[in-house]
């Protein structure tokens, strides 16, 4: 499977005609962007709401048709082999449930069995791979409306993983789940991909999910790609930021003359993200000025009993990219 | 026929036969798995019986007293016809959804549909296999109900022989009253409301489909147009046959409608899912 493309797109552009009348004009959802998603590959495709994803999702998975340019999934052009295209891929949107509330997963799961063609045997064979697999034997035998969120969208997911898809699509999948059940649920995604090589697309507005899931970011916004890199690459070096925190031995009224005097020697280099009595959270614009200058300042003027060198947090690495002059 | 195009037609056929398979038991599942919900769900299963014999006694006591009023009999129906009538016609109309036309629209319009099409079968047949399902329970337990009603108030069917083509043509008056709701449902592609469509299909069918009176209680000329329509193949024809009257050829009207119908209804959606697909 490695080097294989699950996704090709090239040139991609929807564009949609508002108003009435008079106030017809036309609006660009997703303005000519191309990317390849590798077999196998963990993708978040991330940006601001209005941003051209769910537009471009609903494009890959053949459900609307492009303005202009090409795609193809798994070597299917979406929007002209779309049935083709549902038997070798799953979806999963946070707010729409596949699952009947008034009954157990397993009845559904049998319906969608029915539905991707698998027969009775194989059928049942593979819901209890998949009870095994998402460890929710029980949880199957539950009435949905009995599962809390984070079970219920374990099922969903089990449900998506049916008839075994290549590729996943996933949009805000996350949404509403506790703590707890957000982090299961990465676990099990990481888990699909790396057990079972399935590709994974995933657009969620939370940070977590894109650390904790995926290897790749593309961020788009206004309709196009503002970004496309490693989740790695997007947390160190993107922006040539690393935040120094450092827990200080003395009182608090330290702080505020440490802050004067780090402002007056590096002026916009800087930026000071936490005070506290004994703790400075500073955040250097490396590209500009050597971390080591900061550090030597910071060292010689007042006694340091902890410090850390780290990357600033993705989520604010993200919203620096979505605020870029486009 | 040479070897090869007889190993071919061979394929042909178990590809078909494999086809048919599949698709008997995507229904047998889909109608099953729809059925049982409903079946689960007793609350709403007593609801629909509550509702059912308030509805089938009112009406029933209303046409009793108009034919008794009128020297035992109306627009040809004995007293007994009648209330074996309205307890059919009830059955076939009060077990559908009664605004199932609106909550399609809705699903058309927030992207339901959409979501549906990401799936290898018919968004529009599997709709309407979910809904015989969900209704099949539901008449059943209307029929029960309507049967222990009409016996208790006026006795036995006035020909039982005609009740087997009674309980298929209700079953088929069902299944078109379902394809038609999904029909007329169909608008909200376009106008992305289908309220108004609601309300006009549920008014034809309780007049001109003979659900609150036979047909032949109609004037002369609204009669003879009813009679064109498809609105008396869902309520009106299981509702004459149960009232004793042996006439078969309403059971093929409905076979009639209800191909036309799912024509109508497949070309329909064939179009909207390639609106959703251009329009978004």
């Amino acid at each position: 499977m490695a080097g294989e493309r699950a996704i090709e797109v090239n040139s991609l552009r929807r564009d949609f005609v508002v108003g009435r009348r008079s106030k017809r004009r036309d609006v660009v959802a997703v303005d000519g962007i191309s990317f390849d998603v590798g077999a196998g590959e963990r993708l978040a495709f991330i940006g601001p709401n209005g941003a051209g994803k769910s537009t471009s999702i609903k494009m890959l998975t053949g459900i609307l048709h492009p303005t202009s340019g090409a795609a193809t999934v798994l070597g299917i052009v979406p929007w002209t082999d779309r049935r083709a295209l549902t038997r070798r891929i799953g979806t999963l949107f946070g707010q729409r449930s596949q699952l009947w509330s008034e009954l157990v997963p397993r009845s559904s799961l049998r319906m969608l069995g029915a539905i991707y063609g698998l027969d009775d045997a194989g059928l049942e064979r593979r819901i209890d791979e998949l009870a095994e697999l998402f460890e929710a034997r029980e949880l199957f035998e539950q009435p949905v409306r009995t599962l809390s969120l984070g079970q219920r969208m374990r099922c969903e997911l089990a449900a998506c993983m049916l008839h075994q898809p290549e590729l996943l699509f996933l949009d805000e999948p996350t949404i509403g789940l506790d703590l707890t059940g957000k982090q299961r649920f990465r676990e099990l995604l990481v888990h699909l991909n790396t057990e079972l090589g399935t590709t994974v697309f995933l657009t969620s507005h939370d940070v977590a999910d894109i650390e904790h899931v995926a290897d790749r970011a593309i961020v788009v916004n206004h309709g196009s790609i503002v970004n496309d890199a490693s989740v790695a690459e997007m947390r160190s070096g993107l922006l040539g930021r690393k935040r120094i925190e450092v827990g200080l031995a003395e009182a608090a009224g330290v702080v505020g003359g440490l802050v004067t005097t780090l402002f007056d020697s590096f002026g916009e280099d800087i930026d000071v993200v936490e005070r506290s009595a004994g703790m400075l959270s500073i955040d250097v614009n490396t590209g500009r000025r050597p971390i080591r200058e900061v550090l030597d300042h910071l060292l010689g003027a007042v006694a340091v009993v902890d410090l850390s060198v780290v990357d600033p947090p993705l989520e604010q690495v993200i919203g620096e990219i979505y605020e870029r002059p486009q | 026929m040479t070897a090869t195009s007889a190993v071919q037609s061979g394929a042909v056929i178990t590809r078909e036969r494999g086809h048919l398979i599949r698709a008997s038991v995507l229904t047998r599942r889909v109608m099953g798995t729809a059925a049982r919900r409903v079946v689960g769900a007793r609350s709403g299963l007593a609801v629909i019986g509550l509702f059912y014999l308030l509805v089938t006694a009112v009406l029933g006591s209303l046409w009793l007293t108009a034919a008794n009023a009128n020297g035992g009999s109306i627009a040809g129906y004995s007293t007994v016809a009648i209330v074996w009538y309205i307890a059919t016609t009830e059955s076939g109309t009060i077990s559908v959804p009664m605004r199932l036309i609106e909550d399609i629209g809705l699903d058309i319009s927030s992207g339901q549909v959409a979501a549906e099409m990401q799936r290898p079968v018919s968004v529009l047949w599997m709709r309407v296999l979910t809904e015989v399902g969900t209704c099949l329970p539901r008449l059943l337990l209307c029929l029960s109900v309507g049967t222990v009603f009409a016996l208790a108030v006026v006795g036995a069917p006035p020909d039982a022989t005609t009740l087997p083509l009674a309980a298929i043509s209700i079953v088929l008056a069902v299944t078109l009253n379902l394809i038609a709701q999904h029909l007329f449902a169909g608008a909200a592609f376009w106008l992305s409301d289908a309220k108004s469509t609601w309300f006009l299909y549920q008014k034809l069918v309780f007049i001109l489909g003979g659900m609150l009176l036979p047909i032949e209680v109609l004037p002369d000329g609204l009669e003879a147009v009813a009679r064109f329509l498809p609105f008396v193949a869902m309520a009106y024809a299981p509702a004459r046959l149960a009232s004793g009257h042996f006439e078969p050829w309403l059971v093929a009207l409905q076979l009639g409608w209800i191909v036309l119908a799912a024509a109508g209804a497949t070309w329909l959606y064939r179009r909207g899912e390639r609106r959703i697909m251009r329009v978004g």
